[in-house]
């Protein structure tokens, strides 16, 4: 049985991945892919966490749950994407800026 | 708040108030009507002063003898004091009632001839009309403002009159000098009026009346009263202003500056006669006597005929104006009635030479002097009528026995030798040149009519000339008629008729010696004038009026102008450099200001807004719109407080 410390490595490895994604990637879909990223690495450290409690499987089925809830938002996320990119004729966040003074 | 005694009085104030009215309405219908029927103003003008003659007829013998119409009026009220003005119409008034609207009326009647070919014809007739109504409320008023006030409305009336050719550089000159004088006598009467209102609190000719007794205030105030009369009845220092208004047309002369508005001073000197005290008196009679002096030389050597008899004016003014500071007005007025009447003939007579001359070069273009008495001559022939009028009303003038001139004369002069007393004084001079005037009055009137109408004739020998028309003869005759004696009384050696008795209360005094001296006198001048008469007295002091004008310009006028030089180079210099100064460290000052204001004030202002500004523009630079960079700072701010946390 691997120690819970290689997990919890690979998870903050796998979220500081997904961090950078966020912050350096123009694409609103790339930044898209790092959230989902961030989130696997949070659906790692709560199976992981499990195995403190092992009679019980809360942490797997809480990271199932945390699974459906990243599918709906990557659809709400592309569709947003899709739409802005149908109003703007762009998908970087950076050039939506109407709003700006 | 009229006072109302019976039904009678108020006929007579009726009578009264249309006599008063009447030129004043005349004076209102004359420039009502438009330029095209200004040939009927002198018809109306003339038929309102008609029955203004007519109700003063009534007035007078309402009057006369009886009791004074007395109508008061309420004015206006300062706090507890009420002022009232009103009439006072006495024997006096009503003698100059007669006189003014009398001799105005003539006078209207004589300008219809004389100015029908005036163009301003309008004006001419209104600015009579309104002087005869001023004339009338100095006359009828019984307080000395509104006799004040009347006062300045005839000096105004006068200033029109006299500049009425308005063309004439000369006239209107003159006019501003008739106008200018009379304010300098008018500033010393409203001084005289002060001092009266400081110690009595009331105008009222009655109430004043009534303080008998003598107050060391009367004398300053009727000297300065009396300043005014001097301005306006030409005496002596103020008297070079008439000469000069004779540049007004011939019949203003015989209405203002004979018979009525130069009068008006002695008339006034007359009605306030009580407020003079002794030393008041004595000034009276000097500057009357020196007046007459001055008068009668001055009228020995003019050559212009209006300005002989203006001078002539001026020496029986004096004459009158002497008779009043020997204590005996009523002399004085009796002189006034006759001498208006004569001296309104004579310029009227004169008016009508001039008139005839005038048509007579207008038909040949033959020009020269009319007025000038060296071009004229032998003119008896050709207007006999006008000659008469000139003997009847030179004789009066002249003091001849059977004329009116006579009575009034010796009148005056009796008063004069009652006053002098038995002891020898100064006073004994005055009654001196009261004989040394008379005497030269017959030989400048001789030398007048002599010069004009007898010997040969001169420059008018080729002249059509014609006697003028009815209208200018009829007031001439009236006029001529009145210098006889039985106009004043009945006996033509005392003066004492219906007239003086009217005037004087207590019983007078009547000399038989004096009538006889006074004829004797008079045959004596006339002799001597007949010897000169072909002598001319050359005299460049006389003709000039012992050169008062250039005197009046060396002491009064230069002074002046050099003053008022003066002070504008002062205020140029000093006034204005004093300005500038100030003016230039006010400038100075608001650079300073400014730039305080803008560096300083505005800096901090600024300074502060910068700060803010460049605080805003950092801050805001963290919320550029960017949502990564928003991450990168949420995440960065968690690393630190976390890295605060551990440590």
């Amino acid at each position: 049985m691997f120690p819970l410390q290689h997990f919890l490595y690979l998870s903050a490895l796998l979220f500081s991945i997904g961090l950078i994604i966020i912050i350096t990637k123009r694409n609103a879909i790339m930044i898209l892919l790092g959230i989902e990223l961030m989130l696997n690495a949070s659906n790692l450290n709560l199976v992981a966490f499990n195995q403190l409690n092992p009679s019980t499987l809360d942490g797997q089925f809480f990271s199932l749950f945390v699974i459906i809830v990243a599918v709906c938002e990557a659809a709400v996320g592309l569709s947003l994407v899709l739409r802005v990119y149908h109003e703007h004729k762009t998908s970087i966040p950076d050039e939506l800026n109407n709003l700006k003074d | 708040m009229v006072e109302v005694q019976s039904h009678q009085s108020t006929t007579v104030e009726l009578f009264l108030l249309v006599a008063l009215l009447l030129p004043l309405l005349s004076f209102f219908i004359s420039f009502s009507i438009s330029e095209k029927y200004s040939w009927v103003v002198p018809f109306i003008t003339t038929l309102l002063l008609l029955t203004s003659v007519v109700s003063s007829v009534y007035v007078f013998f309402s009057v006369w003898k009886h009791e004074p119409v007395v109508v008061q009026l309420h004015w206006f009220t300062i706090g507890n004091f009420k002022f009232n003005v009103g009439i006072l119409v006495n024997n006096l008034s009503a003698i100059m009632l007669i006189v003014v609207t009398g001799i105005s009326f003539l006078v209207h009647l004589y300008s219809s001839g004389y100015m029908a070919a005036d163009t301003s014809i309008r004006r001419y007739f209104a600015m009579l009309g309104f002087f005869t109504f001023s004339m009338l409320g100095i006359v009828v008023a019984d307080n000395l403002l509104l006799i004040f006030i009347f006062w300045e409305l005839v000096g105004f009336s006068s200033y029109m009159l006299i500049g009425h050719w308005k063309e004439k550089i000369e006239a209107s000159a003159a006019a501003s000098k008739a106008f200018l004088i009379n304010r300098i006598g008018d500033a010393g009467f409203l001084i005289g009026l002060m001092i009266v209102w400081a110690n009595q609190s009331s105008f009222n000719l009655i109430e004043l009346t009534n303080t008998t007794e003598i107050l060391s205030w009367q004398t300053s105030a009727s000297l300065c009263i009396f300043c005014g009369v001097i301005g306006k009845s030409a005496q002596f220092p103020l008297l070079n202003w008439l000469p000069d208004a004779m540049e007004g047309p011939t019949p203003v002369s015989a209405l203002i500056h004979a018979a009525t508005m130069v009068a008006a001073g002695v008339f006034l000197l007359a009605r306030i006669h009580f407020m003079f005290t002794p030393p008041a008196l004595d000034v009276v009679i000097i500057v009357g006597g020196i007046t007459a002096f001055m008068g009668a030389l001055g009228a020995l050597v003019q050559h212009d005929i209006k300005k002989i008899l203006a001078y002539s004016t001026t020496s029986q003014l004096g004459l009158m104006v002497m008779a009043v500071g020997v204590g005996a007005p009523e002399a004085a007025i009796l002189h006034l009635f006759t001498h208006a009447f004569f001296k309104a003939g004579l310029f009227l007579a004169a008016g009508s030479i001039i008139h005839s001359l005038h048509q007579a070069q207008h038909k040949t273009h033959d020009h020269f002097d009319v007025q000038d008495v060296r071009n004229l001559g032998g003119l008896r022939k050709k207007l006999p009528f006008t000659f008469i009028i000139f003997i009847l009303c030179g004789s009066a003038l002249a003091g001849l026995p059977f004329f009116t001139g006579f009575l009034s004369k010796d009148a005056i002069l009796t008063a004069i030798q009652q006053w002098i007393g038995s002891e020898f004084s100064w006073k004994w001079f005055m009654l001196a040149i009261a004989f040394i005037v008379s005497f030269i009055t017959v030989l400048y009137t001789l030398r007048m009519i002599w010069s004009v109408f007898m010997g040969e004739e001169k420059r008018t020998s080729t002249l059509p000339i014609a006697e003028p028309p009815l209208v200018m003869r009829i007031p001439l005759a009236i006029l001529g008629f009145a210098s006889l004696w039985f106009v004043v009384c009945s006996n033509p050696f005392d003066y004492s008729g219906w007239l003086y008795s009217g005037l004087h209360a207590g019983k007078y005094f009547h000399s038989s010696f004096m009538p006889i001296v006074s004829a004797v006198w008079v045959v004596l001048a006339l002799v001597v004038g007949y010897i000169l008469r072909k002598k001319s007295i050359q005299s460049s002091l006389l003709l000039h009026n012992f050169y008062l004008d250039r005197i009046y310009n060396a002491l009064m006028v230069k002074p002046t102008l050099h003053l008022t030089s003066f002070t504008n180079y002062l205020d140029k210099k000093w006034i204005d450099g004093f300005i500038h100064s100030t003016v230039y460290t006010q400038v100075i000052l608001a650079h300073f200001t400014n730039w305080f204001d803008r560096v300083i004030i505005d800096g901090s202002v600024d300074g502060v807004a910068g700060l803010a500004k460049g605080v805003g523009s950092v801050t805001r630079s963290f919320q550029n719109g960017k949502i990564q960079l928003y991450l990168f700072w949420a995440i960065f701010s968690i690393i630190i407080f976390l890295i605060w946390l551990i440590i």
